[in-house]
């Protein structure tokens, strides 16, 4: 089991790596394969090649044109299987605990946030955290199947962090948890009702640009296909870096044009700080396929999410 | 009261010798000097302590208070009165000046007194010159003249002291009369001073000397251990200060020593000896006198900001040498700076960082909006599920047969339990001939293969044949022998072999069949002779050979 694991990394790693060289075949087909549409003469820089090339072309069928990536990889079951997630914490979440009875444990916002979370996504699975390795964690999750797994950390009770980790070897997203609602600070339980489990649509708002899009595809895949006529809805909006994240339940009332909504389930704001190709037990070893850089003088101006 | 009498006696004594003494020597002939008599050199010695311990009250910071001669060398005892008259002589040099100036002021009194007194005063001063320079020639003598001469001199100054008292208390009267007008500049006493002076110029009368002539003292007074001799101011070195050299002192820093004087001077009323808080004052030097000027609070507004200037300069020098504090300094570890410091300084970062939005009620309200305008249009980002491959082929559709089976159901149920219990060979149809074509090819296929790639081989499956096989060997179709055992060995030898009967060897044949056996011989080979000849005769259609008729050789 070991060496198969090993075995089929090597080979995702190894594919990772053939896809420049990949990368620059596709460009160079997409080129001749255009002007060829336009009736325009071929660049200049592809004549040598252009024969070649040009069979290869032929050969294609709708499968093999596309460019495959290792995102294509990672998420290659996500659209035949539904994802099934893991939920879990930081290490000891309630070290203010002491002496308290389970009633007041489950008052602290972070667990609060977790059994939040556990009902925001479908398929999810909450566990204690205890003191169980990272690395144990995911030995389990891949034993069962996981697709993904999802840390939530705090500080001081109020929760900060929020990791999430694709399970075969996916990739990993780092976010930081800020101006964290949770439904109990809204309303009163009875107020609420019990929230609906019904899988979600999807709004991902203004992830525009490539890194946006990656952030966009890793939030996606932890849930499942919805049906068309759901009346749940999570968004993820983008502005600035900091993806907010709400979840209303709409209703249309007074016909087609009319829509209302009613906010449900907590409220933060995400600001991702990292995205490492590989699990959560590979933080270190791993490749980072991006880092946050604040102190970069010209921080202030960029938008790396899009827009 | 005898013993009294004799105290006084006593302590007289010492100072009615010393008298002796110094009348002695003054009466002595100058040869005298220079002989050499213990008695002279005794009287000498009395008469300098006499005028030492006489002019002792004068001087303060004295470290002897009384001549020590017994035993001591000239030397020495010339060390000591030194020590005495150096600054006896500056201080009373100053009090001559002042004096002269102040006598002069009280023109209009008792000129004619003041005059004569001042040439006094003046032939008094050349005297003590001209002493001077003789000191430093000579020995104990002249210099216990010089400092008669001082004494002298000083009893001079007590009474221009006293004078001076009285000047000063007319001055202040004048001052107090004229308030209204008079301020630090102007005053009306030096005033008409002036003007007065100024007609005698333009006249030709003598110029009497104002007051503010005061800087002198300053000048004079910073020269303190000069034993170089000073030029006492004329008329004309005046004149030429104030037109030329016009300075601040000249208008202020005469009131500094006025005040001074003033001060100095109540302090002379007070006290018996006279000369001493003089001296006192006058040795001060200009810090002390710039001390008394801060505590009493006079001055202009330039000084005061220029004390001010001065102050700062000072500070700013001060703490430009000093080392900077850690806040200062530029990269600073934990280890050079004092233990949570950091906490208490206000650090201030430049933050790159955008910060983190605040949730309004407008932001809501926009995101919101989105989501509904998303609602309406119906476009969502949800994960869509992907075409499946088709990987199955596709499925066989069994068409049926609608002809009427002509076998009856009886008669298949017997065919089909024949195949089963194997009575009858299993029919094969076209599609299942084409299966076990396959089926073959894929069983030799996989054969081969696993004969590479497995280490247990196994072995060629046995198909079995209902054909007959004409040259297997009987022992085969019983016994279990490796294959790679030929045929040809597994048959018994007379089975391979073709002949007849018994053979035998020519060693082993009787007379009787070797006999035998050479006439089959002859038979053989006649016959095979004439079967030969007849068919050339045949071919050639004549006998060759004469004699040779066509009959039948003898058989």
């Amino acid at each position: 089991m070991l060496k198969r694991n090993t075995r089929l990394r090597m080979e995702y790693l190894y594919r990772k790596s053939l896809e420049g060289k990949e990368r620059e075949y596709y460009e160079k087909k997409r080129k001749i394969r255009e002007a060829l549409e336009e009736g325009k003469p071929i660049p200049t820089e592809l004549r040598n090649e252009e024969a070649a090339l040009r069979q290869e072309i032929d050969l294609e069928d709708e499968y093999t044109a596309v460019q495959k990536t290792h995102i294509d990889d990672e998420y290659a079951t996500a659209s035949e299987k539904d994802p099934k997630i893991l939920l879990t914490t930081s290490r000891e979440p309630s070290q203010r605990l002491g002496q308290f009875v389970k009633v007041c444990f489950c008052t602290l916002p972070i667990v609060i946030f977790h059994l939040e979370l556990k009902l925001v996504f479908p398929n999810a699975a909450r566990m204690n955290r205890g003191s169980q390795v990272i690395s144990e964690i995911i030995e389990f999750c891949r034993a069962h199947e996981y697709t993904d797994v999802i840390f939530v950390h705090e500080h001081r009770g109020e929760p900060d962090n929020l990791v999430i980790c694709h399970l075969p070897f996916g990739p990993t997203a780092f976010f930081e948890l800020l101006n964290v609602v949770t439904r109990h600070d809204i309303k009163d339980k009875k107020a609420m009702g019990t929230m609906s489990e019904a899988y979600p649509h999807l709004i991902l708002d203004n992830f525009s640009s490539k890194l946006g899009q990656r952030t966009a595809n890793i939030l996606k895949h932890l849930f499942p296909v919805p049906k068309p006529e759901t009346k749940r809805i999570i968004t993820f909006a983008n502005k600035s870096d900091y993806i907010s994240f709400r979840h209303h339940v709409y209703e249309k009332h007074g016909g087609p044009k009319s829509v209302e909504l009613k906010e449900v389930g907590p409220r933060f704001e995400l600001r991702l700080y990292q995205i490492i190709l590989g699990t959560v037990d590979q933080q270190n070893e791993a490749q980072k396929e991006w880092v946050l850089r604040p102190y970069m003088n010209t921080a202030k101006k960029q938008n790396v999410l899009g827009a | 009261m005898a013993a009294a009498v004799e105290m006084e006696k006593e302590e007289e004594s010492p100072m009615k010798k010393g008298e002796e003494a110094l009348e002695r020597l003054r009466s002595a002939d100058p040869p005298l000097y220079l002989t050499q008599s213990s008695e002279f050199a005794r009287d000498a010695r009395a008469a300098s302590c006499f005028l030492f311990s006489s002019l002792v009250p004068f001087c303060t910071k004295l470290p002897v208070d009384r001549l020590l001669v017994e035993g001591f060398d000239a030397e020495q005892i010339w060390y000591q009165i030194d020590l005495l008259s150096r600054p006896l002589l500056s201080t009373v040099r100053r009090e001559f000046k002042r004096l002269e100036e102040e006598h002069h002021s009280r023109a209009g009194l008792s000129t004619i007194d003041a005059d004569g007194d001042g040439e006094e005063m003046v032939v008094e001063k050349d005297e003590i010159s001209v002493d001077d320079e003789g000191d430093e020639e000579d020995g104990d003598e002249s210099e216990e003249k010089g400092s008669e001469d001082e004494e002298d001199g000083e009893e001079d100054d007590e009474d221009d002291g006293e004078a001076d008292e009285e000047e000063e208390e007319e001055e202040e009267a004048g001052e107090a009369k004229g308030n209204v007008v008079e301020d630090k500049f102007l005053k009306m006493q030096d005033l008409e001073n002036y003007l007065e002076n100024a007609e005698a110029k333009e006249y030709g009368h003598p110029v009497k000397k104002g007051s503010g002539r005061k800087e002198k003292d300053d000048d004079t007074e910073e020269e303190e251990d000069d034993m170089d001799l000073e030029d006492f101011d004329s008329d004309g070195d005046e004149d030429a200060e104030l037109g030329a050299n016009a300075r601040y002192e000249d208008f202020f820093g005469g009131n500094k020593k006025k005040q001074q004087k003033k001060c100095g001077t109540v302090g002379k009323r007070k006290r018996s000896s006279t000369e001493l808080d003089a001296v006192d004052h006058f040795e001060n030097t200009d810090e002390d006198v710039e001390k008394n000027d801060s505590e009493q609070k006079l001055l202009s507004t330039h000084e005061k900001e220029l004390q001010k200037m001065r102050s700062k300069i000072e500070e700013m020098e001060k703490a430009n040498l000093d080392p900077k504090s850690w806040t200062m300094q530029g990269e600073v570890t934990a280890a050079k700076r004092p233990k949570n410091s950091a906490l208490e300084v206000d650090l201030d970062f430049e933050h790159n960082v955008r910060p983190a939005p605040v949730i309004t009620e407008e932001v809501t309200a926009s995101l919101e909006d989105i989501i509904k305008k998303r609602i309406i249009e119906g476009h969502f980002d949800d994960v869509e599920r992907a075409p499946i491959l088709p990987s199955k082929p596709p499925k066989e559709t069994k068409e049926m047969d609608e002809n009427k089976s002509k076998k009856g159901l009886a008669e298949i149920y017997e065919e089909e339990y024949a195949q089963k219990t194997g009575l009858a060979p299993a029919l094969l149809s076209a599609s299942d001939k084409l299966k076990t074509e396959a089926t073959m090819l894929f069983k030799k296929i996989s054969l081969k293969l696993d004969a590479l790639s497995h280490f247990h081989f196994a072995p060629k499956p046995v198909i079995e044949d209902m054909s007959i096989q004409v040259n297997v060997p009987a022992l085969a179709m019983e016994e279990v022998a490796p294959l790679a055992v030929s045929d040809a060995a597994m048959l018994a030898p007379e089975e391979i072999f073709h002949g007849k009967g018994n053979i035998k060897e020519e060693a082993e044949l009787t007379k009787e069949e070797r006999k035998r056996r050479r006439a089959n011989q002859k038979r053989r080979f006649r016959r095979l002779k004439a079967e030969t000849f007849k068919r050339a005769v045949q071919k050639t259609g004549q006998s060759a050979v004469p004699g040779a008729t066509n009959e039948k050789p003898d058989s």
